[in-house]
Order: structure tokens, then sequence, then C-alpha cells
């Protein structure tokens, strides 16, 4: 009784002081104690004489000759920016971040949905397009909450970046109305794939149905690409000159350096995601029923949830070094700032993120090989794979160079400490996370065996050859790591590291194609959907917690890159927010969004729960349901 | 239902007794050595392709 | 709905967990590029080093890249005495540039950093011809000719060399403050008295100098007597920073990057000496 009191006790207060933390964080003034606009007026940073007027840098000199054609990008001042008593950016950046969440979530859904509809078509079991439409379903309100954040988003932006969006405006023209137009597609197949579901459901109709699936995703995608163009001009503006001024057609300004990368990055993350929101319903559908049949249903779904969102994420480390290998490439004074200056921090806390996401994803497959009698065959590996997950997340939080003090470092004799201080370095992270990456696929590759058994001739032979790749694949990442990082060049520890992943993928794909073969009419063991120990189910909500904060991180890492500028090198940001913030600041921001995230998740599942339900109708007055 | 598990399981490891000690040792050993000449081949094919040559002994060339 | 009590409270236990991590770790801002008031009166070469060490290590970002071994990502000119290295390269062939001393040679690396890529230095691919560092006058760095001086007077004083480059004289702050208008404006050459400067930014149109009439803004014939000189250079170059009550935001903020500091400066005495 006690418990079961201090069970709902708890999260109200929690939610409240997390919403306070946030709400109050984002409430501060910009920057207190700044109150003399005059000093930081435009331009920024610029060394002056006392009592003469600002110097202007001879680069501006030359690109205002040429500016007086096209428009150049606006200068302006800090009087440009309307004060509206509480942190501009601090708004934009709640609103952002969730319109970003929201639109992430449903352009994930549809994408994973088509690809279990398809499933249910081949195999011929009703069980995944009905779970298909489960997940159309509870995702459905999410598209109009992705748009009422995106309306309000505008509004704010216009609002309180009036000169910012004008010139964001003059750049992309045109560009805009074909975004808008690209909503009424989509809202269109949404609604024509969603409430068509049944009506096209068997022949030649399904395969109607299927189109609309695929005319709505690429809609969609349509939509996330063309956003994106907007973010990745704004780190690395293509398509204008030095003074942001339009000198190439539309495709020029969209195709940056960064776009693609940061496309692929969206795409795959967006998919991990979306997996793991949906496995938190599933979860929670699991946990509130006792009955057996429906236990059953939400323990596979929140097992094909988890499965799509550890299966895409599996990549998205390649994915982000991609990203950043082309952010170094386009300046290396960005990647610097990131990966080096004061940001360095934040990857701290990604590294824990992942780890999170890591554990919660292999701890929920450790514990589903329960539903499985034959996993007992491999239960002996969990816990050496539980082992090398500790320990490589272990190196990959240790912290490069640590803020230490005078007296510090002269007792470690430098800034980095003789142990751990080679732990810190890139090398070390990457043999670590390589490591996590194998091991987790490991734990997948269990959990798919657990239930099968090989019939083919050749298992022990396909057996000897998946461990003589696992053990080689292992040794040569840490041969890479150790030797190329610490005993050669500079250029040839970057170039190891590709190779470092490349081992790693060969890994998962050759683990893939010999257990697709290896398994081909295997003897299929009993599973028993539902026969799994009810923590587990916390893994599946740890997931999406974890993914939500770190999309909130990453996104402000990605942001701050471009430190004061809002089209980096183009044009200066003179607002009072120009400065990155603190990282316990950001902390706070991040925990805001996340909390709000879910608020909206709980309304979004509510609402889908809410056309099951049917009233009892009244017998007599006051005797309602 | 479990005596079906575990009869399938026997019968696995009754398979795998029949093939002997040497075969099963030898499909390891060819096993480890195709694997082995597949990474060192793909060090060099990688590096190679960033243009940072390898020596035979895998050490920095050039 | 216990269990969503149970779920809730987990999730966001965690994300309480997340948040107080972000406490553990070092609180810094990465402030933007804040202004420095330099005041030609009293700088001395001391201070002109120093100013540029703080613009090595700050605003010219040059340490995100320059740091000792094994961090950094190009050659560490903090560590190694800059002077003697230029002679050195100076001297080598590979070297393509026009510099004669040492000042020219680091003044010309950031201008050019292609003239001379130190050896295994260069961009990957690039066999040691091309430089991975951006050019420090343009954006985002945009240091002006001033600050790169500045640079180059620490680099030779560090390491106890004699100073060569010149302190910044009024002349000189003048010069290339005026650049921009004589340049882009071709027809609006720069005005010689404060009469042809205030016809040239059109204040009469909003501002009586006779009497104290309002037509846009404030008359200005006794504002010798309501403003010192500095409050109207402010008022000028900043004009919604303090404002005459009851008046329209309408004077163009942008008079400080159009005027030439000779016309801010007549404009500003003119004003001073008007005491009605």
């Amino acid at each position: 009784m006690m418990h079961g009191k201090f069970i709902k006790l708890f999260p109200l207060p929690l939610l409240l002081m997390l919403l306070f933390l946030g709400i109050s964080t984002a409430l501060q003034a910009a920057e207190p104690g700044v109150s003399n606009v005059a000093d930081r007026i435009a331009p920024v940073g610029r060394i002056q004489l006392a009592g003469e007027p600002p110097l202007e840098a001879e680069s501006e000199v030359a690109a205002a000759e040429e500016a007086v054609e096209p428009m150049a990008a606006p200068r302006p001042m800090r009087s440009n920016y309307p004060d509206i008593g509480v942190s501009s950016r601090a708004i934009v950046w709640v609103l952002a971040q969730l319109h970003l969440f929201f639109g992430a979530l449903v352009l994930a859904v549809p994408l994973f949905v088509l690809i279990i509809e398809l499933v249910g078509l081949f195999t011929g079991d009703e069980r995944y397009d009905d779970m298909a439409h489960e997940f159309m379903k509870i995702s459905l309100t999410g598209f109009s909450i992705t748009a009422i954040f995106g309306g309000s988003l505008t509004l704010a932006l216009f609002l309180l970046y009036p000169d910012f969006m004008a010139y964001m405006m003059h750049v992309f023209g045109a560009q805009l109305l074909v975004y808008a137009g690209l909503f009424f597609f989509e809202t269109f197949f949404l609604y024509t794939y969603y409430y068509g579901w049944n009506a096209f459901r068997y022949g030649n109709k399904k395969w109607v149905h299927l189109s609309l699936g695929l005319m709505l995703n690429a809609s969609g995608l349509t939509i996330m690409v063309l956003a994106n163009s907007w973010a990745t001009f704004m780190m690395a503006p293509s398509g204008v000159n030095e003074v942001g001024a339009v000198v190439g057609n539309i495709w020029e300004v969209m195709k940056g350096p960064l776009w693609n990368p940061i496309n692929l990055h969206r795409f795959i993350a967006n998919i991990a995601f979306g997996g793991a929101v949906v496995g938190a319903y599933a979860a929670f559908k699991f946990l509130s029923t006792n009955d057996p049949e429906k236990r059953a249903h939400y323990d596979w779904m929140g097992y094909t949830s988890n499965f799509i969102a550890i299966l895409a994420f599996l990549p998205l480390p390649f994915a982000g070094y991609w990203l950043m290998a082309e952010i170094y490439a386009y300046s290396q004074q960005m990647g610097i700032t990131a990966m080096g200056g004061i940001l360095a921090w934040l990857f701290i806390l990604q590294a824990v993120l992942i780890g999170t996401i890591l554990l919660a994803g292999n701890f929920y497959l450790w514990a589903g090989m329960s539903r499985t009698d034959g996993s007992e065959r491999y239960k002996w590996l969990v816990k050496f794979i539980a082992l090398v997950l500790v320990v490589t997340f272990l190196i990959w939080i240790t912290p490069h160079t640590l803020m230490l003090s005078a007296s510090e470092i002269s007792l470690l004799g430098g800034t980095h400490h003789s142990i751990l201080g080679p732990l810190g370095i890139m090398p070390a992270k990457n043999i670590a996370v390589n490591l996590m990456l194998i091991v987790t696929f490991l734990s997948f590759q269990l959990y798919r065996r657990s239930d099968k058994v090989a019939t083919v001739s050749w298992a022990p032979a396909g057996n000897a050859l998946m461990v003589a790749i696992y053990v080689v694949a292992i040794a040569n990442i840490i041969f890479l790591g150790v030797y190329y990082g610490y005993f050669t060049n500079t250029v040839y520890k970057v170039g190891s590291s590709v190779a470092q992943v490349v081992s790693t993928l060969v890994v998962i794909i050759s683990g893939i194609i010999i257990d697709t073969l290896m398994f081909k009419n295997a003897k299929i063991l009993p599973s028993h959907w539902g026969r799994i120990p009810d923590r587990a189910q916390y893994a599946l909500f740890a997931l999406p917690i974890a993914f939500t904060w770190l999309m909130g991180l990453m996104g402000y890492v990605r942001s701050s890159v471009k430190t004061h500028w809002h089209v980096y090198t183009v044009m200066k940001d003179n607002s009072p927010d120009n400065f990155i913030p603190a990282i316990a600041y950001a902390g706070n921001m991040i925990t805001l969004v996340t909390v709000l995230f879910l608020l909206c998740l709980l309304f979004m599942f509510w609402v889908a729960n809410l056309s099951e339900t049917r009233q009892v109708k009244p017998v007599t007055a006051g005797k309602g349901a | 239902m479990e005596n079906q598990v575990e009869e399938k399981l026997g019968k696995q490891m009754a398979d795998k007794r029949k093939m002997g000690i040497f075969s099963t040792l030898l499909s390891v050993v060819i096993a480890f050595a195709i694997v082995l000449m597949l990474f060192y081949g793909l060090n060099h094919l990688i590096m190679g392709m960033q243009g940072l040559p390898l020596n035979m002994d895998l050490t920095p060339a050039g | 709905m216990k269990i969503l009590f149970k779920t809730l409270g987990f999730s966001l236990g965690l994300t309480l967990v997340f948040s107080l991590l972000t406490y553990l770790l070092p609180q810094m801002k990465g402030e933007a590029p804040v202004d420095v008031k330099v005041d030609l009166g009293s700088l001395t070469m001391d201070d002109f080093v120093a100013l540029g060490e703080d613009l090595f290590k700050n605003k010219g970002t040059c340490t995100l890249c320059h740091k000792p071994p094994p961090l950094g990502r190009a050659p560490d000119i903090q560590g190694e005495d800059m002077v003697a290295l230029s002679a050195e390269r100076l001297a080598d062939e590979r070297y393509q540039g026009e510099a004669k001393d040492a000042a020219g040679y680091i003044l010309e690396s950031m201008l050019d950093p292609n003239k001379y890529v130190v050896a295994t230095w260069g961009k990957k691919g690039s066999n040691d011809s091309e430089s991975p560092m951006p050019v420090v006058d343009k954006a985002p760095i945009e240091l002006s000719s001033m600050e790169m001086d500045a640079i180059t007077a620490w680099l030779q004083a560090k390491d106890g060399n004699e100073v060569t480059v010149a302190l910044p004289t009024a002349e000189e702050a003048a010069e290339v403050a005026a650049a921009p208008a004589g340049e882009s404006a071709a027809t609006s050459a720069p005005a010689a008295t404060a009469d042809e400067a205030m016809a040239k930014y059109a204040c009469l149109t909003c501002h009586a100098m006779d009497s104290n009439d309002t037509l846009v803004g404030p008359g200005l014939v006794d504002v010798g007597e309501r403003l010192t000189a500095d409050e109207i250079r402010q008022s000028i170059l900043d004009p919604n920073a303090v404002m005459v009550e009851g008046f329209p935001p309408a004077m163009p903020a942008d008079f400080g990057t159009k005027m030439t500091v000779n016309e801010l400066q007549m404009i500003v005495d003119f004003l001073a000496e008007k005491k009605g």
C-alpha cells in the first residue's frame, strides 16, 4: 500500500520540478548584466580605436562593392532584434525542437509501417498488417501536432528574427512554395493511406494501398530534405557570395556540402527514434494488461519496435562520422569548435546517452531470450557481452583533457593523465565504439538464433566462419586503433578509423548473410510471446527518453557550431543570444523539451486509444460509466 | 515440449561428434585463415583507397 | 493508472539524471567576440603585444589548431620561435611569397597561407601545396589589418625578438575607415567640412540646426549644452540606444558603417560647439 502510494506521489512533483527547471531557464533574460546595448553593437568583436567609429575589415570593403546589385545578407544591429523580455532563442529553441521531434516521428513511422505492410503481404501473415495499421493509428495525431509546432515556430521566427527570416525568404524564395505544396500532398496521402487500410486490403487493391504509402513517404522525405537544406545553408552556405548575395540558382543554394550528410543522418536517426517511441507505447500497453493474448501481441509489437530502433541505430555512428568529416572538410575551424572547443564536453554526455541506448537495447534482447527454449545455448555469452559493453563504455566516457587547477596539473605532470590520458584520445574511443557496436550486433544475432536450429549440412563450418569473423574483426579493430593511433602519424591514425568502421560493417553484413543462408528452412523452436519479465519493458522506456534527449543535445551542438553567425560567414548574429550557452543551461532546455515532448506524446497515445473506447450507455440516471 | 528441444539439440551434438574432432578443428583453422587473409587485404585496400599505402608488414609506406 | 505513474516516474527520473549530468561538466560559455576599445593616446607597445596575444587565443581562434603536439592540427607556433623559423622558410625553395622579413612573412602567412605550407601540415592529398588554414581577414574570423599587426607583434615579442611592426596611428585608422565610403560609393567622396558632411548624410532633413523646433527629430541648436561629445557620438552611431522622449525610432542606425572617421569627428565637433 505504502509502496503504491509512493509510486503515485513520485512522478507528479518530479514532473513539476523538471518543468519548472526548464521553464525558469527559458524565461531567464537572455544575458543578465549586459543592459547597455551600445556595449555590444555590431560589427561583432571588432577592435576599434576609442572615440572612433568602428573600422571596416577590408574584405567587407571588397564585398560591399560586389553587393551593389544582388541583395547582400542584412547586418542587423542589436537594436534590430525585437526584445520581448525573455530570450528569443529559448522560445525558438523549444518550438523548433518540438517540431523536430514530432516531424521525425511522423516521417519515420510511415516508413517502417510500409515495410511491415510489405512483410505482411509477402509472408501472408495478417498480424503484420494489423500491427502496421496500429502503428499508423497511434501516430496519426502526430501529424497535426507537427503542423501546429511548425506553424508556431515559423511565427516565432518571423516575429523574433525578422531580418534573418527576410534574408532566408529572399535566398530560398520559390522553394518555400514547393514546400507548402508538399504538405497538401502529404495530407492527402496520409488520410487515404490510413483510412483506406481496410478498404484496400486484399489483391490488387492492396497494391493501390501500398502505392499510397509509398507516395506518403515520398512526400514526407521530400519535405525533410527541403527543410534540411535550410539548416545546412545556415551552417555551410552555398550558392551565395561572400556577403550573402545570391549568385547561384536554388539548386546550388540547397546543394551545400553538408546537405547530404545531414539528410542521411536524420533519415536513419528518425527511423531509430520512431521505433523507440512506438516501442514505449507497446511496453505501456503490455504492462497495463493481464490478458495473455494482449500481452503476447504487445510483447511482439514491443520487440518489433526495439528491433527497428536498434537496427537503425547501428549504422548511425557511421553516418555521424561522415557528417563530422564533411564539417571538417568544409571548415576545420567549425569541426574543431565542435569536437575540440567548448562543445567537446558535450560528447561525453553523448557517450553516456548512447551507452544508455546500447545497454537498454542489449538488456531487452537478453531478457527477451526467455521467450524461447533454445536460448539456453547462448546464455553463457551474455555476461561477456555485458562486460565488454561496460568496459568500452567507461573508456568512451573518459574525458580527453580535464579542466584542472595549476596544482593538479603539476601533480599529474601535465594536463593529460598518464594512464587515463591515452584512453581519452580518439583511437581508444574509436576502438570502444566499434566494439560496442559489434557486441550489440552479437546480442542481436544470438537473439535471432535463439529459436532456430540450423538444418543445412554446412552449419558447423558456417559457425566456425562466423566465430572467426568476430574474433579477427575484434582483433583487427584493436590492432588498427593501438598501432596506427599511438605509434604512427596523424594521417594514418585518421585513416585507420575508416578501416575500423569497415571491419565493424563486415561483421554486421557477413553476420546477416551467413545467418540468412544458414537458417533457411531451419527448425523453429517454439516461442512464447509475452513470456518476458516486466522489468524488461522499462528498457523500452529508457530508449525513447535517451533518444529524445540525445536528439536535443546533438541539435544544440549542430546549431552552436555556427557560433555568432546566423548564416556562417555570411550573416552575423548580433542578437543578445549570440553566445554559446553553458552546458547546464542547455541541459535544462533539453530536459524541458523532452518533458514537453513526453506530455504531447501521452496526449497522442491517449487520443489513439480514445477511438477504441466506447462509453457504456447509462442505464439509469446517476449510474453512468 | 522441452524433451523435443533436448532431442533436437542432442541430435545436433551427435552430428558434430560424427564429424570428428579432426575435421572440426580443420574447419576452424581454415575459417580463421580465410578471415585473417580477408582482413589483411581489407586493411591494405581501405588504407590504400585513402592514399595511405602500407608495407607488407602493415607499417606505413611512404 | 498505477502503471502510468510508474512508467512516467521512470521516464522523468531518467530525464532528471541526464540533466543533472550537465551540472557535473565545466560550465563554459562561448561568448561572441566583444568590442574592445583601444585608446591610441595611451597605447604602448606592451599593450599592443598583449592585445596580439589575446587576439591569437580568442577572437583569432588560432589556438583551435595551433596547439602543442600531439593535440595540434597545425604547427605549434606558440612553442616555436617564429622569427627564427621565418628566416629558414624564406630561404626555402618551396617558398612562393614576396615577403622579405619575419614580420612580412607572418602577415603574409595569415593573408595567404598557401604561400608556404609547413611540411606534413598541408591538406590531405595536396602534397603540402595547399594549406587547410582559413584566411584570417575573411569571414568567419575577419581580423582587421591593425589586429593582424598586433598578432605579428606578439609573435615577435614572445621569444624576445625585436618588434618591428609599428603601432597603429590615427591616420592609418582613418584611412582604413575611410576606405568603404570612398570605394563603395564612388559618387560620394569624403566630405571636407562639417557642413558638407551633414549635407551628405541629410541630417538637416530631420533636424533643425538653428532652432529647437521639431521636424522629425529634435532640433539641435543647443545640443552641445545637453550632451557631451561622446554622447553625441553614441547617438549618431546607435540612435536607438538613448532616445529623446516622444520621438519615433526613425533615425538610420547605419551611420557607423557609412561615415568616415573624419566625417563623424567633424559632425561631433560641430554639434558639441552648438550651445544655443
